[in-house]
């Protein structure tokens, strides 16, 4: 954290190289995070270069007591919000239920019922969340991701969705019990 | 077994695997699974998934990504030289003023700058040795007004540590009610000179 803090001051002062530093640090989660979200590679790549030229103009705005990671993840998720609005996607209101295509809402309380996660292994599993991903609403989706991909901790999403934790927490619990559906389903 | 506390809620069995539980909800937790197979079986279910979600592979970032963002950046703006405004102004009223002159009063531009030369070697003659004297007495004042200040604080400090904390909140207040004694004396003694 303080390495990112010197980097940011070495950048305000001029110093390009110092942003190339945070650039290489966080190309690679940051495009984890667009590329998971989005589910298309090409698109997260552009997206991270947007990005990263937003926050180096914003750079004299970031606040040293805060961590420069949940700035960055905060540029990048209004990014999104941006390019989902000029799509018009159809995004998940954060404090309504989640309906799936039938106009039900889901249950909350998963059943333990007949396991189908046994039959596969690590792998195979990976790849059918991967698949089952896409099938999960964009709002819950980027929850989960910076959550299990990015490792955020709750707080620190909340902090950086500007939601309270317990929701939160409901969201992306919601998201990982609609990918074992998907994924029992398929 | 028997089952002797109620099922825990699906979002706590993914809570558990996170260590989001509490220690009392978690040992809970644990108990009750002992006893309940259809909870055991939910619990590994997630565990593999939540295994799974936490090793999800990275996306790849190609070769030289890093570079074109940086050749994306903008250019850092170039910043005017801030000396050089006061200076052309000064450069340019001095130009001004000497062919103002010129016209008014009929004297060659070298004339003036003679004039002019002569003009300030004589205020820097008169200047220059009372600006010295001014420099060393404002030193002296300075050097003796700094001992006193700093013998006056060695003495503070002394007294504090002399007296602790509460002793020096003692003389504060007495100096204050010293001070504000001596402020209505003199207000009372000119309200008598007064009438």
């Amino acid at each position: 954290m303080t390495e990112d803090r010197q980097f940011v001051s070495r950048a305000l002062k001029g110093d390009r190289k110092a942003f190339e530093m945070i650039v290489r640090k966080y190309e690679q989660p940051l495009t984890s995070y667009l590329g998971r979200v989005t589910g298309e590679r090409e698109a997260a790549l552009d997206f991270a270069q947007e990005i990263f030229v937003k926050a180096y103009c914003s750079l004299a705005s970031f606040r040293p007591e805060f961590k420069f990671s949940t700035w960055l993840f905060k540029i990048a998720s209004n990014h999104l919000i941006d390019h989902w609005r000029k799509k018009k996607l159809a995004t998940v209101s954060l404090d309504q239920p989640i309906d799936n295509e039938d106009g039900e809402v889901l249950p909350q309380v998963a059943d333990p019922g007949p396991s189908v996660v046994r039959k596969f292994e690590l792998a195979e599993i990976r790849q059918k969340i991967e698949r089952a991903l896409s099938s999960v609403p964009a709002g819950l989706r980027e929850l989960f991701v910076l959550r299990h991909v990015n490792e955020f901790s709750y707080e620190e999403i909340a902090d950086l969705k500007g939601l309270p934790v317990g929701t939160v927490k409901n969201r992306v619990f919601q998201a990982k019990e609609l990918l074992r559906k998907r994924m029992e389903e398929s | 077994m028997t089952i002797v506390t109620p099922c825990p809620r699906p979002e706590d069995l993914y809570f558990y695997l996170e260590g989001e539980l509490g220690p009392y909800d978690a040992a809970k937790l644990e108990e009750h699974i002992e006893g309940c197979d259809a909870c055991r079986e939910a619990l590994a279910e997630r565990r593999r998934l939540h295994e799974a979600f936490v090793s999800l592979p990275p996306f790849e970032v190609p070769e030289g990504f890093a570079r074109s963002v940086m050749e994306s950046l903008p250019e850092p703006e170039k910043r005017p030289l801030a000396w050089l405004a006061p200076l052309v102004t000064a450069a340019a009223a001095l130009g001004v003023g000497l062919i103002g002159f010129n016209l008014f009063t009929g004297l060659s531009v070298f004339d003036i700058l003679v004039a002019l030369n002569g003009f300030f070697g004589q205020a820097v003659a008169q200047v220059t040795p009372a600006a010295v004297k001014a420099i060393k007495v404002a030193g002296i004042v300075l050097k003796v007004a700094g001992d006193i200040l700093v013998a006056a604080l060695s003495g503070l400090t002394t007294v504090i540590r002399l007296l602790g904390p509460q002793g020096a909140l003692a003389i504060g207040l007495l100096v204050l009610l010293v001070t504000l004694a001596v402020i209505g004396a003199r207000r009372f003694l000119n309200q008598g000179e007064q009438s």
